[in-house]
């Protein structure tokens, strides 16, 4: 592409604006932190074109530090939402809406998903073995106790 | 109203891909086809916009951007988070696409090995670790897909216009810089200013004459980079690695190493925070 660097930049702003969504809408941990990625994505590229436009290296060095601090946030946002799933034993985000004051109101979405659950008909995914007892959706945040010999994965 | 007739090519793929959008998103009242064939007509008549030249590097363009959105599309609407991040993996290969045609090879292949080899790597890690057996209730639903549909789409839109309205003044200075005549620069000749002699002695420093105005003609005003060492040599191309070590370690030294201070940090905070084991050490 020898002309405009017009093109590149809808393509930018359109994962920026597309991953915005994924972070908005989608109640899995690892989904939300995919979405944010993405939106680097579109960052760098807009800083590659923009960086051609100037017939510059600067745009594309500016992008080696975006793909740095990248790595070092998935790498942290992952020890995280691990730690999270280790209190909770899931991966859902509303389950932690519930850290809030007592006077305020239940976020929207909260109470209405739990009944309309739909049929659990997809095949089993590649999972670990469960450690632990399955979690009282009503009061998530109280650690039960475990033995160690009831968490023993057995190979 | 008028400004709604004047951008409406502008405004009819936007508001296709937000009812797309919407419809693909996981919940209840999901359509998934009807929500893919109206991405599909968004992203058609969105590339209609774009009248690029019909040659082979149009061409790939319109592969790489087509695979790039679509993929994110696929990836932000899919159930399973597995199928999410390879269609992450997509995306980041058709970006490394969008990378070569920008004249940054480099970038498209530290990208790949970057995102598609070590940061996807580890989220299919921890999806894999921290999965429950058989679907879960959190990837089936989404919260409130309507209201971030309409509110992205709208940013999109803000932001294609923007980006149309820059384009437009942009031709249009270009357009004035050819037709422009040539015009007779004379640039006044600043003499020295004639220093005050305290010490003895009547010659001063001679004051230089002022010589014949040179010919120069006007051209589109010249932007000087903060970073010389950042522009390409003449016997270099754009984002040659050559080119980017220099500038990497000469006029961006201090950020390097602060990248890798931020890299450490980032991996002392990634062990402090993982979970500890119930027994032993960290």
């Amino acid at each position: 592409m020898n002309g405009s660097i017009e093109p590149t930049l809808f393509v930018s702003a359109a994962l920026f604006a597309l991953g915005a969504i994924g972070f908005l809408t989608r109640r899995n941990l690892i989904l939300m932190i995919l979405s944010a990625e993405m939106m680097l994505h579109g960052v760098a590229l807009s800083m590659v074109t923009f960086g051609r436009l100037h017939g510059n290296n600067e745009g594309q060095i500016f992008t080696i530090f975006i793909l740095t601090v990248a790595a070092c946030e998935a790498g942290l946002a992952l020890a995280l939402i691990l730690s999270l799933y280790h209190r909770t034993k899931s991966l859902d985000m509303d389950l932690w809406s519930a850290l809030r004051e007592d006077d305020m109101p239940s976020p929207v979405g909260y109470e209405s998903t739990i009944g309309d659950i739909p049929a659990n008909t997809h095949p089993t995914q590649p999972t670990l073995t469960p450690a632990g007892l399955p979690l009282d959706p009503k009061t998530p945040l109280q650690s039960q106790r475990v033995t160690r010999e009831e968490t023993n994965t057995h190979v | 109203m008028p400004w709604i007739q004047h951008n409406w090519a502008l405004l009819l793929p936007l508001v296709l891909g937000a009812v797309g959008v919407w419809l693909m998103m996981p919940g209840t009242r999901s359509i998934r086809p009807l929500g893919g064939l109206a991405c599909l007509g968004a992203l058609a008549l969105g590339f209609q916009l774009i009248a690029g030249e019909r040659d082979v590097s149009g061409a790939m363009f319109v592969i790489f951007s087509i695979a790039c959105l679509g993929s994110a599309v696929l990836m932000i609407t899919s159930r399973n988070p597995v199928y999410a991040a390879l269609w992450f993996a997509v995306v980041t290969l058709s970006v490394c696409g969008l990378f070569l045609l920008q004249s940054a090879p480099f970038l498209a292949a530290a990208s790949i090995i970057v995102y598609a080899g070590a940061i996807i790597v580890t989220f299919l890690f921890v999806i894999m670790l921290a999965q429950q057996s058989g679907n879960s209730t959190y990837d089936q639903s989404s919260r409130q897909p309507f209201c971030a549909a309409v509110s992205a789409f709208t940013l999109l839109g803000l932001l294609l216009i923007t980006f149309q309205t820059w384009g437009t003044q942009q031709q249009q200075l270009a357009e004035k810089a050819k037709l422009a005549p040539v015009v007779i620069a004379t640039p006044a000749p600043v003499p020295p200013p004639a220093p005050t002699a305290p010490s003895s002695g009547g010659s001063g420093m001679p004051v230089p004459s002022s010589g014949p105005a040179p010919l120069a003609p006007s051209g589109p005003p010249v932007v000087v980079a903060a970073h010389h060492l950042s522009k390409p040599l003449p016997t270099e191309e754009l984002g040659q690695l050559r080119g980017l070590g220099r500038a990497l370690f000469s006029d961006f030294l201090f950020s390097v190493e602060i990248a890798g201070t931020l890299l450490l940090i980032a991996s002392i905070g990634a062990i402090a925070l993982a979970p500890r084991r119930a027994q032993g050490t960290l």
